[in-house]
């Protein structure tokens, strides 16, 4: 798990131009400014590049905070 | 029952006292008594509409639960798109069936094929765009597993129907507001009274802009034709602020209401008009709208979009500001008032590689940093946004496209009739909350203010003094026509 945190605060820093950015599995938007309705999608996008995966769009818009998005890269990748 | 009326203040001290001396005993029947003064509120307007109410929430509880105990996708599915058609379903009929039908008959006539008018004589039951809204998205939650429904029937059927924020907002979410109905509320003698000034403050800005700013501003877009640039342009200027004064106001005596029943809203407006550019002001006017339109609408549409980055994130916004136009009135005219604020976010989205979304539901309340420079883009926001009221306030998009030749052909004169009271009661409120941008509305005080007492209360008085004295001619709210 702390693999992909590390990529997703290197992956999140990148997209919201923000070096300071620190994540935990409970991080939500609420607690990054730049994170934003918007800069959501560049995220997904990134994060789909990144490691090469698809999500759908349910399970997008099912998560609620960092882990939940680490989860499904897991099970993405690990299966 | 309007807020502003004799009525409520006789409503609102019978309810408060009841809820919290007599019935204080027990939770349920405390929230009976919301849910009956709930429905008396309503049912005071038309009490037939009152069905549509409790069909709508006797629905959304049953297909809550379903939603939540099955666990196939296809029959979660099924169960949320029974909410959403029969939400949408009673909104089509009562708010768009003549619009859709009147559009569709001139398109064949447009065409050369003949038909005769048909439209039905509905009336729009009051608030019908708001509950609606507010139970689909309690269906939405549950479905996308961000709400475990409750089991409470009657807390449920109060948190659709609060009187404070039934018939214009702010359009509530149950993850919000529903838990409170299920735990005790604690009067506060602080909160309840900084609730009794937002109301104040709320009943200023109705009464004394909104109410006064009306005559002179439908007579301006009545006769529009026969009126200066000068007056037009003024004309729309004033609409800005007595629709600002309107709809924040009301929400400002909705929140103080629930605070005074230990109930926490949501907040709808954070001084809007002092946005420095378009999306900024979409993050503080009517925020429950736009944070429901963001995230039922925006984001699954922009995720669905995504492979086209910019270009789908522009189709998305646009989608939603047109949808956005159609929920403010069945008219071409707030459809094209949604597409011109689309538009605007053209260069947003555009010029720069990364930029601010549409709304956030992000805390905002420390106060920001302005300077000076600031008051030009805040003018141009400002100027930007009356154009666009020009196709709200207009009654069809020809009169507002004629309103718009006028302004633009005719060398400007000075207006007629300037409404001098109305603005010197403008320039009071826009500087009160100019120095109260910081805060929640206008007549908060810090806990540790050093505002004598003797001073706040002379301020209220002559709050209160001025509403007595230069009240304008009671107008219903705008936002109940939504």
């Amino acid at each position: 798990m702390s693999n992909y945190i590390t990529e997703f605060e290197f992956l999140f820093r990148e997209v919201l131009e923000n070096e300071d950015i620190v994540l935990a599995n409970e991080t939500t938007a609420i607690d990054i400014d730049e994170w934003d309705s918007i800069n959501h999608i560049y995220l997904v996008v990134e994060i789909e590049k990144h490691f090469n995966i698809k999500f759908s769009s349910s399970e997008i818009l099912q998560w609620q905070n960092v882990g939940e998005m680490i989860d499904s890269v897991k099970a993405k990748k690990e299966s | 029952m309007l807020f502003n009326s004799f009525e409520f203040f006789v409503f609102l001290p019978i309810v408060f006292v009841l809820y919290w001396f007599v019935l204080n005993k027990k939770l349920s029947i405390q929230n009976i008594l919301l849910l009956l003064a709930s429905y008396v509120f309503y049912g005071w307007w038309d009490i037939r509409f009152l069905s549509l109410i409790i069909l709508s929430t006797i629905l959304d509880y049953y297909v809550g639960q379903k939603i939540h105990n099955t666990e196939e996708p296809k029959k979660r599915k099924y169960w949320l798109w029974l909410s959403m058609g029969f939400n949408l379903g009673l909104l089509g009929f009562f708010k768009y069936f003549n619009f859709f039908i009147d559009s569709w008959i001139s398109g064949f006539n447009s065409v050369g094929i003949e038909m005769d008018p048909f439209t039905l004589n509905i009336i729009l039951p009051v608030g019908i765009s708001f509950y609606t809204f507010q139970t689909m998205s309690y269906s939405l939650d549950i479905h996308k597993r961000k709400l475990t429904p409750t089991k409470d029937f009657v807390a449920f059927a109060t948190f659709v129907a609060f009187f404070p924020q039934l018939v214009a907002g702010p359009i509530e979410r149950a993850s919000n507001l529903l838990p409170q109905f299920l735990r005790r509320r604690k009067f506060n003698f602080n909160i309840a009274a900084d609730g009794l000034r937002q109301m104040l403050w709320g009943l200023f800005k109705k009464i004394i802009i909104a109410d006064n700013c009306a005559p002179y501003v439908n007579e301006i877009f009545a006769d529009y034709s026969n009126q200066s640039s000068g007056t037009l342009i003024l004309g729309v200027i004033i609409f800005a602020f007595q629709i600002y004064a309107d709809f924040s106001g009301y929400t400002d005596i909705a929140i103080g209401t629930a605070r005074l029943f230990g109930f926490d809203f949501k907040r709808n407006f954070n001084f809007p008009y002092f946005s420095r550019n378009i999306s900024e002001f979409w993050k503080k006017w009517h925020i429950s709208l736009s944070s429901w339109l963001n995230d039922y609408l925006f984001t699954p549409l922009a995720i669905e979009f995504r492979n086209y980055r910019k270009h789908g994130i522009f189709t998305a916004l646009f989608l939603t500001f047109l949808i956005s136009g159609l929920w403010h009135g069945a008219g071409w005219n707030f459809i094209f008032w949604g597409g011109l604020h689309g538009l605007y976010y053209i260069p947003v989205i555009y010029s720069k590689k990364r930029f601010t979304s549409i709304t956030t539901n992000k805390s905002t309340s420390k106060k920001e940093d302005f300077s000076f420079s600031d008051f030009p883009k805040i003018i141009l926001t400002f100027l930007m946004v009356c154009l666009t009221y020009i196709f709200f306030r207009a009654s069809t998009i020809t009169d507002a496209f004629g309103y718009i030749k006028i302004i633009i052909t005719e060398i400007p004169r000075w207006p007629a009739g300037v409404p001098y009271k109305s603005i010197f009661f403008i320039i009071i409120v826009m500087v009160t909350e100019w120095f109260q941008r910081g805060k929640e509305h206008g007549l908060q005080f810090n806990e540790n203010s050093t505002v004598p007492v003797y001073l706040r209360w002379t301020i209220y008085l002559v709050l209160l003094l001025t509403i007595l004295v230069f009240s304008g001619e009671q107008q219903e709210f705008i936002y109940f026509q939504f």
